[in-house]
């Protein structure tokens, strides 16, 4: 071709006089750029992503304000900044402070845990189904925990029991759909037959309790934030900022895993190992919020529906998609604990009454378009 | 962008190869080498391993024996993203997440370049820009893909391994899916990328378009090579036969010296 040597001799100079050529960030983005002693360094930004994130983080935190403010007890919001502070009367700062903080605080966790788990395992499989607690994971974890909560010769922490469960489940998921890999439906199907099994053994092993130990155990096999065993949250904090890190570390493997197996593998992804590592931190990530507060994976459907439907397509949301399940369950279990007051509605509850309909909307609504 | 001259090309050779599909025995005890800086085109007929030879090449799936050795080095003991700076695959019907548009798939051919603190460089900037050129989709840069024709779409999928800047170019069936236009338009940009120093290997399963567009020919039969050679040379009447059952009149292209299969018709065995 005739052009090249213009061409080539244009590039050759403008690479002898590096600054004298502005870098146009690709279109939607922006670029931070500095020099250290690796060399110039960059990372990008986009733009839709930051607003999003930011956007999500708002309202996240004004639902977080109405939270502490809502309840038997109504406390003015200019009063919950204040008892935050233990500046508030002796009323307030107990109501906020030992009442609502650690409960709001397990609501913004789980739901950012299983809505992260959630956009991780629809990522892996490339199927928006293949959320954790469609697939048996949840239920997995359930049926281990409350195997220890009912104290049936089993006295190992909910929370390990919950990791051991969801990993039994997953483990299962992926033996049955042998072959299958985790993408086409033999590995839904198999997911939620498994989902199925743990279910039943969640509800012999209630029943051949006594009824005050099932009745006790009830709320938190169908999700709630009202019985959460000691230690779990913590454990769950911890989990959850690992997991994020981690999962910000996948990013960029994430985003290619969307593609075939054989397109990100020619872009230089370990397609295999990114795949168990993104498998791993999804089963965790659900094992520690089931052991907080029961299998409410619903949120690990809506979180990243949300996040998705306000991001642009060019990346996985990943800390959207955690902000919108800790925005939804937040809602899910203000309005579960205020609506029919003083009678509580599970979270779980809440947010299967609501999430049924949005997974039909989402099954009904004719597909967006591109632009 | 660097040309790199033919002598610095990494070359890409295979050693007594074997490979299965699933339980089959597909390819076994192949040995090829690949001419630097040429189109060479592996033909055959359907299920004769030649998908199973490039997915081997390109380390999709690994072999049962045998070696594939790009500059002497066995490719299974190289890093996965160090491989995706030597050698860019495009498989078969690639398929884009929805909504991406024809600049940022081509942005994911810098991902091997590229590190958590080092997202965008001078340097993607311009082979992204080139890449773009290359394959004529500047007036297309933020068109959909899902909007694209199936050759606009596939020169934005070669764009892509374009700005992935590897010597190694391997491209499975790319105009399988393409009417004549479009073809055309694929092929000569695949010619394009070779004469500016990259080796490409394509699997096709349409032998005419192999001998117009290949240097160099790898004819395959139930895992097995049966011919090997430029086009001109190894194309004859009895490995049409013995490749397809097919009988046909060869005649010599006026325009480019290039074999053309005339009135290609069914083996009469039997009568």
């Amino acid at each position: 071709m005739k052009p090249t040597p213009v061409r080539s001799s244009v590039l050759n100079a403008a690479s002898a006089r590096p600054n004298r050529i502005p870098i146009a960030p690709p279109q939607g983005y922006w670029r931070l750029a500095w020099r250290s002693r690796h060399g110039d360094q960059s990372v990008l930004l986009e733009r839709r992503a930051v607003t999003v994130n930011v956007g999500l983080l708002g309202a996240f935190l004004l639902a977080s304000v109405l939270y502490l403010s809502l309840g038997s007890v109504n406390v003015a919001p200019m009063a919950v900044l204040h008892a935050l502070f233990g500046k508030a009367d002796v009323m307030a700062n107990f109501v906020v402070q030992e009442l609502r903080l650690p409960r709001l605080a397990a609501a913004a966790c789980t739901g950012a845990a299983f809505a992260l788990a959630g956009i991780l395992m629809q990522t892996l499989a490339r199927n928006r189904l293949a959320t954790p607690g469609i697939i048996g994971i949840d239920n997995g974890a359930t049926a281990f925990a409350v195997a220890s909560i009912v104290g049936i010769g089993v006295s190992i922490a909910p929370p390990a029991m919950a990791l051991a469960g969801a990993t039994t489940a997953a483990v299962l998921t992926f033996g049955l759909a042998a072959g299958s890999g985790t993408q086409g439906y033999r590995f839904i199907v198999a997911g939620i037959g498994v989902g199925a099994v743990f279910g039943a053994v969640t509800q012999l092993l209630l029943a051949r309790v006594a009824i005050d130990t099932a009745n006790a155990a009830y709320p938190w096999t169908v999700g709630s934030l009202n019985a959460r065993p000691s230690g779990a949250l913590q454990l769950l904090i911890l989990g959850l900022v690992l997991g994020l890190i981690t999962a910000l570390m996948l990013a960029r493997s994430l985003t290619l895993l969307r593609f075939k197996d054989a397109t990100a593998s020619g872009l230089g992804i370990n397609v295999k190992r990114r795949r168990l590592e993104v498998l791993l931190l999804s089963v965790a990530l659900t094992g520690l919020a089931v052991a907080v507060a029961g299998p409410v994976g619903m949120v690990g459907l809506i979180g990243p529906e949300i996040a998705r439907s306000l991001s642009s397509s060019r990346g996985v949301p990943i800390t959207a998609a955690a902000l919108a399940g800790a925005l939804v369950m937040v809602l899910a279990d203000l309005a579960g604990r205020t609506l029919l007051a003083p009678i509580e509605i599970p979270v779980g509850i809440v947010t299967a009454v609501v999430g049924g309909p949005w997974l039909l909307w989402i099954l009904m609504r004719p597909q967006r378009s591109f632009t | 962008m660097s040309q790199p001259s033919n002598s610095a090309l990494p070359s890409l050779s295979t050693q007594s190869l074997g490979m299965s599909y699933g339980a089959r025995q597909v390819i076994n005890g192949l040995d090829i080498a690949l001419p630097s800086g040429k189109v060479t085109a592996i033909v055959g007929p359907n299920g004769c391993g030649k998908s199973t030879l490039l997915a081997g090449l390109a380390r999709l799936h690994k072999p049962d024996s045998g070696t594939v050795l790009l500059d002497g080095a066995d490719i299974q003991r190289l890093p996965t993203r160090q491989l995706a700076t030597q050698l860019a695959l495009l498989p078969q019907e690639a398929v884009a997440p929805e909504g991406l548009t024809v600049t940022e798939l081509i942005r994911f051919g810098r991902q091997p370049h590229q590190g958590w603190l080092r997202q965008w460089s001078l340097e993607d900037q311009r082979v992204v820009q080139h890449a773009l050129a290359a394959a004529g989709l500047e007036q297309l840069a933020d068109r959909s893909i899902d909007a694209l024709s199936g050759g606009q779409r596939q020169r934005a999928w070669i764009a892509m391994t374009i700005a992935q800047q590897t010597p190694l170019l391997l491209l499975d069936e790319p105009t399988s899916a393409l009417d004549l236009g479009h073809q055309i338009e694929v092929f000569e940009l695949v010619k394009h990328l070779a004469h500016h120093g990259r080796t490409v290997v394509m699997v096709l399963h349409d032998l005419a378009s192999a001998c117009r567009y290949a240097d160099h020919l790898i004819a395959m039969r139930e895992g097995q090579i049966v011919a090997e050679g430029p086009p001109a040379t190894v194309v004859t009447q009895d490995l049409v036969r013995t490749l397809y059952q097919v009988e046909c009149t060869l005649l010599t292209d006026p325009d480019t010296g290039s074999p053309l299969l005339a009135n290609v018709r069914r083996s009469s065995v039997s009568g």
